[in-house]
């Protein structure tokens, strides 16, 4: 056995259990959370929209939540932090490992448009404290001046400078934690943060019910009856069905990649089942209580219902950083408020992206022995090259671009191979017995058949639907803007460019360690000081 | 607020809430599961046993 300190060098640990599952929220809990679920609402359906998305969140949702956390976990007990290696762990064929290149790609691309959009979301808590927005009272205004800090239009207005300058601080931040470590930097991030975002999401909350009846006659209730009034001839629509279960697949942050290096950290006494529950209900909560409490109630009792739709139906964007500065400019303690608001979207940013890099990290240190902190520094050098070419290409959708294959469609492709290998390659059997080691409850048998059959079912009628809705026409070019083909193909270049790069460094990683695809590796109970953490092979 | 929609919102926050104070209350109630070491397993699992990967060909 090795001495705890030759442990801290060799692998990563988590402090405490609710620190993990924090951390976990905390990943899951981000801008979609208060932006997208109560537009995404109010668009299909209302109230009738929660029984699609609560059938979503038990049949695709927590399944895929388990699923992740088990693949992670497994990985771990050959001290596989990394999704090629997780793969490669469940599926002794050559093919694993390189289908596991999604892992890193996804998690790489993600973070970086996602940092970028954070950075906003830090600046915009700057200028409400400092009162910067104040006085433009029209959507006009605020479009202009969010547009000019996005480097649209006229830079008179924020300068060139802002949008590099509070990327640049929010990229450190994130690299920052990251380089501290899982215990040491994400754990004490979300035991901070997490509670903050809570907090802050709470009193918001209360501060919208209290605002009086705007002069379109609507109260903030009124924006609650907008949400959930149940319409149910929308029910027997797929378009609704489809959006309720996007939603549930996106705000649990399932396909990413992140989940499973997390859990990689855990041992087999560890709990997983209840864990898992835990973290997606605490994202629910977020969302369904808190998230639905806010932005779309505040947008009613200042525009009115049509108004309040108006804005949902302009995207997530134009409610979080157009709408709510205005209204805050007309409430009491506007300021505080403004603060609040996008602080709370900050705090849910950025425990989110300091969690998107931990599979790149943990690929590098376990393959290659490079240090923690080297790798996360690397990796934010990186992400600030790219980044700052998001901020140049914002305006001819290079952000878009990313935003689909990397955070939208390729989400699903990497979690539809997760349940195939899971459940169907590793056997439902071994998959359910890996669940339950440590765990603090069984599952219900009849998730078994569920996650068998149905999820990948879903899975798949989610892929095709995307596919023809929208992934072939993105592929076209046949929905770009006028002038941007050569951007958006430069985007595209660029993540064709990441997949080689880590295509290459799998097949450098697998060759350095010897390691045999068709008889797996050797499990890993410590590793001696001194010899390398990834060397765990049949040679 | 029509009934309906008061019934969808509350139904809708009764059932998150209640999972998430659940799904806590019962890891309150269970710290023994947790192994803050970070070291695996204390011993390796057996191959094609419970948790173990499965049998080599």
């Amino acid at each position: 056995m090795s001495s705890p300190k030759e442990v801290q060098q060799s692998n990563e640990a988590w402090g405490s259990r609710i620190g993990l599952i924090l951390a976990m929220a905390g990943n899951a809990v981000g801008l979609g959370n208060f932006l997208r679920f109560p537009g995404q609402a109010a668009a299909n359906g209302g109230g009738s929209f929660m029984i699609p998305y609560f059938i979503a969140f038990l049949l695709l949702g927590i399944p895929l939540m388990w699923i992740e956390w088990g693949i992670g976990r497994n990985g771990g007990r050959y001290r596989k932090g990394h999704i090629p290696g997780m793969f490669a762990a469940i599926w002794r064929h050559p093919m694993a490992k390189y289908l596991g290149v999604i892992g890193l790609v996804i998690p790489l691309v993600v973070l970086i448009y996602y940092t970028y959009i954070e950075s906003w979301t830090l600046a915009f808590t700057v200028f409400s404290l400092t009162g910067d927005y104040f006085g433009r009272n029209t959507p006009e205004e605020m479009t202009a001046y969010l547009q000019s800090f996005q480097a649209i239009g006229d830079s008179s207005i924020h300068g060139i400078w802002k949008p590099f300058f509070f990327f640049f601080i929010t990229l450190f931040v994130n690299i920052y934690i990251l380089s501290k470590g899982i215990s040491g930097g994400i754990e004490k991030l979300a035991k901070i943060g997490m509670p903050i975002l809570f907090i802050f999401a709470v009193i918001l909350a209360i501060a919208v019910f209290f605002l009086p009846t705007g002069t379109t006659g609507a109260s903030p209730v009124d924006g609650l009856q907008f949400i959930y009034a149940p319409d149910f001839s929308r029910m027997g629509e797929a378009r609704v069905w489809l959006a309720a279960a996007g939603q549930i697949f996106f705000t649990l942050s399932v396909g990413m990649g992140t989940l499973q290096t997390y859990a990689s950290y855990l041992s087999t006494k560890d709990d997983i089942v209840l864990s898992g529950v835990a973290t997606a209900a605490t994202n629910e909560t977020a969302e369904v209580v808190l998230g639905g409490s806010i932005a779309i109630p505040a947008a009613v009792a200042f525009f009115g219902v049509s108004g309040a739709m108006a804005i949902a139906q302009s995207g997530s964007f134009n409610l979080g950083f157009v709408t709510m500065p205005l209204i805050f400019q007309q409430m009491p303690f506007g300021r505080l408020l403004g603060a609040m608001w996008f602080g709370l979207l900050f705090f849910a940013g950025i425990t989110s992206s300091v969690a998107m890099a931990t599979p790149i990290v943990a690929f590098f240190r376990e393959e290659f022995g490079i240090r923690r902190e080297t790798v996360a520094w690397s990796v934010g050098g990186v992400a600030m090259i790219f980044g700052l070419l998001q901020i140049l290409w914002f305006q001819h959708g290079m952000l878009d671009e990313w935003d689909f294959w990397g955070g939208t469609f390729g989400l699903a492709v990497m979690a539809f191979i997760e349940v195939i290998l899971f459940m169907w390659i590793f056997k439902p059997e071994n998959a359910w017995r890996a669940l339950h080691q440590g765990a603090d409850i069984r599952i219900p048998s009849i998730f078994k058949f569920v996650m068998t059959y149905i999820t990948p079912v879903y899975l798949g009628v989610i892929l095709v639907s995307w596919g023809i809705q929208d992934a072939i026409p993105t592929l076209l070019l046949e929905r770009a803007a006028p002038g941007t083909e050569f951007y958006i193909t430069m985007s595209r270049l660029i993540i064709v460019g990441f997949i080689v790069f880590f295509l290459v460094m799998i097949r450098l990683a697998w060759k350095r360690n010897g390691y045999d695809d068709r008889k797996g590796f050797r499990e890993v109970e410590d590793t001696p000081l001194g010899e390398p953490v990834m060397a765990e092979v049949t040679r | 607020m029509t009934t309906g929609a008061l019934i969808f919102m509350l139904a809708s926050w009764a059932f998150v809430l209640g999972l998430t104070f659940w799904s806590f209350r019962k890891i309150m109630q269970s710290q023994k599961h947790f192994d803050p070491d970070g070291i695996g397993p204390e011993s390796p699992p057996v191959p094609g046993a419970a948790g173990g990967p499965p049998p080599r060909d």
